[in-house]
């Protein structure tokens, strides 16, 4: 029944090196793989592989999924399920379904699960990939025939290993209209050419696109209509079925497969024709029971290296099973090689090979059988992990992971790059049926954060820290004994766990599911393609309600196309300590497009205007000199989606005000803001040179008219409110960004500059075009302005109280700055703008450089942290992180940074004229050795220009008066205690007064200091005393943490905060101590 | 003044026989040399069991004991272990990092206890929710070693039935009754050289216990009075000196001057009968908990007594086989500011029956990380149990199940009430003494 061949992407068979591909914005090589399913591996072997050990078995056969009822029949019982993910395999075509059809086809699988938790796969019939040509004139009927005759021959000729009986399966005439310029005539003949195979759209394209000779046309090439639409999607659109939406199979109109291929529990085949999908509403925008698998592995690494699949051994996988909609897991367990303490609430497994808890593993994971896998990092670093442990220890039956059976998962190398997510290697493993959602990628694409660590991460967003255990002591837990490996399960449940609180904490799957629905792409396509086919998708769905299609136009150049951006006010930087009213555009960018009815339907090609003779009245002209029809003559799609996204999202923002239940506005407000989100792509989806339909008249067009209306509104507002027009006193426009303009009506109150921004807002407004709208929201009072892009200021919504302080482009965030900048530039603001305390701000800098030139600084403040991504030689400049990894590798290879690491050094004094990358230093090595750091440097390169960035609009002078003032004269730097010359010094007692050597090592002070044994011993317990206090709150953190009291701590996370400051308190109490001493005679 | 001597009786002070017992206190050579807190725990909670154990094996013979791990869901059992009190506002270090700053200043609640803290009872094998009505949040802190009876719920929580109450620790008998009345006198928080204090006022108390006060029948009941306890905070220095880097010589003297004056008076006391010093928390002394005895340096007068002995806080000793044991206050105002009671006394109490003096400690209250003993363990119920620097005078006497009796004293600040506080050696009855003097 299946193909016995598995053409393409047989495992076995695959060449090694793996396939790169590149994602330019998801274009190009978007290509449909066509996967033939190898029925040699549906044998049932899989009986032998399975349960080995019947203790397992028992343990995991209790979370399987619940029994189906047994009055089940697909002849009385309809089918509806949520699914989560589509793709499709080649198989011989259904016989029952089709018994006229013969030979390979595409089958499409639909995974999902019902409200009753039951995995169904279904497998959908009959739905045949194809695209578009424009029908050359003169071509009739007759001439349709001969030419398919001739692209079947090209066909066969290009494709001669393949067995398939016929490429081209039917080419039909249709009525249809390129998407591209306005036209009058309203459709043209199009050939809609549909191929046996998704993979012969793209060889099929590419014979159109070089071009064929044609008896009568001659050599003729053709553009191509919709030809690079994934399969899955394309079936996705002709079906009106969104991603994660709701399908029925109505009873009767499907069939149980007659041999299962997959572990889902219902397993069906029906014809594409009859499945029912259901818009996401009311009953229907719920979420089905998915089962959310949140995992981690622990591997032993040798010292000094980072884990490889080759050499180092799986150790550990923690496990967390979580029904969507629960807030408890149910299911805690992890699997250990060798014995394993007990856990409370938690089923400990324990086996004596790697072996069996791999297979364990793979075991779990086919009985409780996810919907979602996620972790932190697992795409690039677990699941591939394991993968490829397990082909180096040769357990050829690991791989079988998805809902497949017998289906081997296979890595891929990828490496997507987009311009707004830059450029990202990571290995892609296929799951079949089960949705990856790996919370690190997340993170990189929706947040902006100055460390990815999970530790960092957490403490972001559930404000706790986590403990850190260093890889190279996982070797040593692990060598230890049952209760140490218990140890080390903890933690390896803890970051097991909290993927799965971030997942409920910042809402992911409802917000993504949301965006798959709102988008119409499958859940899978969010996380690893770029936003444009998101609107890709949208526009399909669109253009064929409306008879369009959209030609294939290859990538545009080399992307270095550009236009006129959006361009700010110039400005007026300074202190303004009078209210600046903020008048915003709502959406702009999208109203722009509506206003104006931009899109590629409505846009007039140069030579057009006078061929189609339009009036003036008819048409709208941009600023930049492009022509749109007017909606009385062509409605554009573009403005047709956005109306009714931001309509939707209207709707879902009332009802999301009107709703009671927590998972309904979950629900809600994760489609507001996807529908948010989408609503501001589309303009960049017409930006982006290199994307599907790039048009850069839409984009330069859009821009164009927002600076013209920026520009318009200071005009308005600077004619209008004057003195002469019997206002207090001239507005004048200080700034003007993208979507919003700055005014100082030079009143003093913020009620006065509410009202009169009001008042601007309304005026203003009546003079666009609709649904531009320009809205007064917020004054900031007082306002620092640096520069374009720079600001602060404090942020009014209501006259009486101000919200918080807002910042844009100061460095409070950013990663490559040491702590010591964010909290010194976060103070200044502070005291500048809250508590309006100038004089107080520049005192705090100056103590701040003085506690840094005299070595009261805490060390954690001036840790610098990069992350380590290759070794040294790969470098082309030598930067400062690796030169010291390489140091410190010299120094003790266990427990020096490897690749992936983030390193964390201070910069130290040294020799004159050193490199900065020769003075970077470990923090621990420093604080060990009292190695005196480099205060100039962190002056000079750290602080200095964010400051003066700061104060430059507020002092005269403020380099001289910050950086060079009198508290900048004092300067200490502490000994080196094993360094250099001072190996050679002879230590002496000196008088705990006044430094004095002292001869007689019995005493502590000497006879002239004798006098003030009192004070002077004060001053010393009382260093003692805050020392105490220090540590005994740095440390009973650290256990809190931990989450036990009764062990040690262990955490060496270099990301926490209190790290260096624990280790350094622990040793100036020593030393502290030891001065006490000196006093017990 | 010319009086013949001869005319005068002279009145001879008593004296009461005084064995030490502050060894445990004392640190003597460790140090701080990178231990951590959880063998004190470990300490603590062994010690503990060892004393439950029997008392289980008493009260409940049926039951078994396990450990949290051998928990089975629906078996009722014992599980004995240390309270670990999840709460919202605890004040966290981190946030002096972590949190952005925000606009407005927080206000610091007296107590941070809020209605979500949960406790959680953990052994050296792992933890465990403990839930029901019969354990209240409020009344527990962090560190208590407890015994509880309930079963595992199917949520993997412990619904406690029941708790085993541990009770005042065993307590050796007074050997004989006392025929004659003897006092000892406490005070605390005379805090010389702070605003609030009254040097006359502490003259005068000086004046009273070392009988120069009054007629004779005064100076006979001075007489009577056999020791005097100093519990804490018995100068107030200028925090802000301490920080600097180097000081002008006129602050120098500031620093010293406080301490100076006490030694004055301490040498008056001393000069007429046997002192004791203990170090409070704004004491020249360090900060963490067992706090080490004052150095002598700081007295120079008054050290040059036998009579003065500078003990550490706590401080533990026998005065005619009376035990005594007591602390400057922290452990009871750290409970107040973790856990609530009715009254200061209430805390007391809960200390001694929990058989631990500071549980908090080292959890919210700074402490040595001992690595050989948990020191604040009550093996045995003092008869006295004192605390010093509380808000006002109070006083319980407080019977055991074993007919054990402690007499519980809060003594309150001297420099704000003006009062101390006497104690019959006698019948351990307690009277408060006030001060007063109108200007």
């Amino acid at each position: 029944m299946m193909n016995k061949k598995r053409l393409a992407t047989n495992p076995a068979s695959v060449p090694p090196q793996s396939k790169k591909r590149t994602e330019e914005e998801d274009v190009i090589d978007e290509m449909d793989e066509d996967v033939f399913v190898e029925e040699t591996l549906l044998l049932r072997e899989e009986e032998d592989l399975l349960y080995q050990d019947s203790g397992l078995s028992a343990r995991l056969s209790k979370w399987k999924r619940p029994q189906l009822s047994p009055q089940f029949s697909p002849h009385s019982t309809s089918i509806v399920f949520q699914q989560l993910e589509i793709d499709y395999v080649i198989g011989e075509s259904h016989r029952q379904l089709l018994p006229q059809a013969s030979g390979p086809v595409a089958i499409l699988r639909i995974f999902g699960v019902t409200k009753e938790g039951h995995s169904v796969c279904c497998h959908v019939h009959g739905f045949q990939p194809y695209f578009y040509i424009s029908c050359p004139d003169g071509m009739g009927p007759d001439d349709i025939s001969r030419f398919h005759q001739i692209l079947e021959g090209r066909m066969r000729d290009a494709n001669r290993s393949s067995k398939a009986p016929r490429f081209i399966l039917r080419i039909d005439l249709v009525q249809k209209r390129s998407i591209m310029y306005y036209q009058e005539r309203k459709s043209h003949a199009f050939l809609k050419i549909v191929v046996a195979l998704p993979t012969m759209v793209a060889s099929c394209r590419g014979i159109l696109e070089r071009g064929l000779q044609i008896d009568g046309l001659g050599l003729k090439s053709f553009t191509t209509y919709e030809s690079n639409v994934l399969f899955a999607l394309r079936f996705m659109i002709d079906c009106k079925v969104v991603g994660g939406n709701w399908i029925e199979l109505p009873a009767g109109q499907y069939q149980k497969t007659a041999r299962s291929i997959s572990y889902c529990q219902l397993e069906v085949d029906c014809l594409y024709t009859v499945l029912i999908s259901h818009a996401p509403d009311g009953e229907f925008s719920k979420m089905a029971p998915f089962r959310i698998l949140s995992f981690d592995i622990e591997c032993a690494g040798r010292k000094g290296l980072f884990p490889e699949p080759s050499h180092d051994p799986v150790i550990q996988v923690a496990n967390l099973v979580t029904l969507q909609g629960e807030d408890r897991p149910l299911i805690r367990n992890v699997m250990t090689l060798k014995s394993c303490s007990p856990i409370v609430g938690v089923d400990v497994m324990s086996f004596d090979t790697e072996r069996e808890v791999l297979l364990a593993w793979r075991d779990f994971i086919r009985e409780i059988d996810p919907d979602i896998i996620i972790g932190y990092n697992i795409c690039k670093f677990d699941l591939p992990y394991l993968i490829e442990r397990a082909e180096a220890l040769k357990i050829t039956e690991f791989p079988i992971l998805g809902r497949i059976r017998n289906s081997r998962v296979r890595i891929k190398d990828t490496t997507f790059s987009s311009r707004q997510y830059g450029t990202r290697e990571s290995k892609e493993v296929a799951i079949e049926g089960r949705v990856q959602f790996d919370l690190l990628q997340v993170m990189q694409r929706d947040y902006k954060l100055s460390s990815y660590s999970l530790n960092s991460v957490s403490a972001h967003f559930l404000g706790e820290q986590k403990e850190d255990v260093h890889h190279s002591i996982i070797s040593d837990l692990q060598n230890g004994n049952s209760e140490t490996r218990r140890r080390l399960a903890v933690y390896c449940l803890k970051d097991a766990y909290l993927p799965q609180r971030l997942l409920d904490k910042l809402m992911f799957i409802y917000n993504y599911v949301e965006m798959a629905r709102v988008t119409g792409v499958p859940i899978s396509f969010l996380l690893a393609r770029g936003q444009s086919i998101k609107v890709l998708s949208q526009l399909l769905r669109k253009a064929k309600e409306k008879d369009l299609v959209i030609p294939n136009v290859k990538g545009q150049g080399s992307g270095q196309d550009t236009f006129e951006g959006a361009t700010v006010l110039e400005a007026k930087s300074g202190f303004y300590e009078n209210p600046i009213a903020t008048l915003d555009f709502a959406s702009l960018y999208p109203s722009i497009m509506m206003a104006y009815n931009l899109c590629y339907c409505t846009l007039v090609m140069p030579d057009d205007i006078r061929k189609f003779n339009l009036l003036p009245e008819c048409v709208n002209k941009s600023p930049s000199g492009e022509t749109f029809v007017k909606p009385t003559l062509q409605k554009g799609i573009l403005p047709e989606i956005l109306e009714e996204l931001l309509a939707a999202r209207k709707r879902a923002k009332a009802d999301l005000k009107e709703a009671k239940d927590p998972f309904e506005r979950a629900v809600l407000d994760g489609r507001q803001l996807a529908l948010k989100i989408s609503a501001n792509s589309v303009y960049g989806f017409t930006g982006a040179t290199v994307a599907q339909l790039p048009c850069l008249e839409i984009s330069s067009s859009v821009t164009s008219y927002g600076r013209q209306m920026i520009e318009h509104t200071k005009r308005l507002v600077e004619e209008r409110f004057k003195t002469l027009g019997g206002y207090k006193t001239d507005a004048e426009v200080i700034y003007g960004d993208t979507d919003s303009v700055m005014v100082q009506f030079g009143v003093p109150t913020v009620e006065e500059a509410m009202a009169l921004g009001r008042e601007a807002a309304e005026y203003i407004c009546g003079t666009f075009t609709k649904p531009i709208k320009l809205e007064f929201e917020k004054v900031y009072y007082p306002y620092l302005l640096i520069s374009k892009k720079r600001y602060a200021g404090l942020l009014w919504t209501n006259p009486e109280k101000f919200d918080k302080m807002d910042t844009k482009g100061i460095e409070t965030v950013r990663r490559d700055n040491c702590l010591l900048v964010k909290n010194l530039v976060n103070e200044c603001l502070h005291k500048i703008l809250i508590d309006r305390d100038i004089p107080g701000a520049v005192q705090y800098v100056k103590n701040t450089i003085s506690d840094l030139l005299m070595n009261r600084m805490d060390l954690s403040l001036l840790v610098i942290t990069k992350g380590l991504t290759k070794t040294g030689d790969d470098y082309a400049v030598k930067a400062a992180h690796v030169e010291l990894a390489e140091r410190m590798r010299k120094r003790d290879a266990a427990t020096a940074p490897t690749v992936g690491d983030r390193v964390p050094y201070v910069i130290i004094k040294a020799a004159k004229g050193a490199k900065a990358y020769e003075r970077s230093e470990d923090p621990i090595f420093v604080l060990e050795n009292n190695i005196p750091i480099d205060p100039q440097y962190y002056l000079e390169n750290q602080i200095s220009k964010p400051l003066l960035r700061i104060f430059e609009p507020i002092l005269k002078n403020a380099s001289r008066e910050l950086l060079h003032g009198s508290h900048t004269r004092a300067v200490s730097i502490s000994t080196p205690s094993n360094s250099g010359i001072m190996k050679f010094a002879k230590k002496q007692l000196t008088c705990i007064g006044c430094k004095t050597p002292i001869r007689n090592s019995e005493q502590t002070l000497c006879n002239h200091c004798k006098g003030r044994e009192v004070e002077l011993y004060n001053r010393t317990v009382a260093n003692v005393s805050e020392l105490e206090m220090l540590f005994g709150r740095l440390w009973t953190e650290c256990q809190r943490c931990q989450g036990s009291l009764h062990q040690d701590v262990l955490c060496t996370s270099r990301d926490c905060p209190i790290f260096y400051r624990r280790k350094k308190a622990q040793k100036d109490l020593a030393e502290a101590e030891l001065q006490l001493d000196r006093w017990q005679f | 003044m010319d009086i013949d001597a001869e005319s005068l009786s002279l009145i001879q002070r008593k004296q009461s026989l005084y064995v030490s017992q502050d060894e445990r206190f004392l640190l003597g050579l460790q140090k701080y040399k990178g231990q951590q807190y959880s063998h004190i725990y470990f300490f603590r909670l062994y010690k503990m069991r060892e004393q439950f154990r029997s008392l289980i094996n008493h009260q409940h013979p049926n039951l078994p004991v396990h450990t949290v791990l051998g928990l089975e869901v629906g078996k009722q059992c014992i599980i004995v272990g240390t309270l670990y009190k999840q709460m919202k506002l605890k004040p966290s270090v981190l946030d002096e990092y972590s949190k952005e700053r925000s606009a407005v200043p927080l206000v610091k609640p007296h107590n941070f206890l809020h209605p979500d803290d949960h406790l959680i009872l953990e052994d050296e094998s792992g933890r465990v929710k403990l839930i029901g009505d019969v354990v209240k949040p409020s009344d527990y802190v962090t560190g208590v070693v407890l015994a509880v009876h309930g079963e595992e719920t199917s949520d993997g929580d412990f619904l406690v039935h029941k708790i085993v109450e541990a009770g005042l620790p065993p307590q050796i008998k007074i050997p004989q009754e006392a025929k004659e009345d003897k006092y000892v006198a406490f005070v605390s928080g005379l805090s010389v050289g702070s605003i609030k204090s009254n040097p006359l006022q502490i003259q005068l108390l000086v004046d009273l216990l070392t009988g120069h006060l009054g007629d004779d029948k005064e100076q006979n009941v001075a007489s009577q009075i056999t020791r005097i306890v100093i519990a804490g905070n018995s100068v107030e220095l200028q925090q802000g000196l301490l920080a600097g880097q180097s000081l002008a010589s006129k602050d120098q003297s500031k620093l010293s001057e406080p301490i100076k004056e006490f030694d004055l008076l301490l040498t008056q006391l001393a000069a007429a009968m046997p002192v004791d010093i203990m170090p409070g928390p704004h004491d020249p002394a360090n900060y963490s908990l067992p706090q080490q005895p004052l150095h002598k340096c700081l007295f120079p007068g008054a050290s040059a007594y036998n009579t003065f002995v500078s003990s550490p806080n706590p401080h533990s000793f026998y005065l005619d086989d009376v035990g005594f044991l007591g602390t400057s206050g922290q452990n009871i105002d750290d409970l107040a500011k973790y856990s609530e009671a009715k009254e200061k006394l209430d805390f007391m109490e809960r200390t001694l029956r929990w058989r631990h003096l500071a549980p908090t400690a080292p959890d919210t209250l700074g402490c040595y990380p001992f690595t050989d003993r948990d020191p604040f363990v009550v093996e045995s119920c003092p008869h006295v149990y004192f605390v010093g620097n509380q808000n006002k005078y109070g006083t319980q006497l407080l019977k055991g199940s074993e007919g054990q009796l402690a007499r519980l004293i809060s003594i309150p600040r001297f420099c704000e009430t003006g009062v101390a506080v006497m104690l019959n050696l006698r019948n351990l009855e307690c009277h408060p003494l006030s001060f007063s003097c109108e200007t």
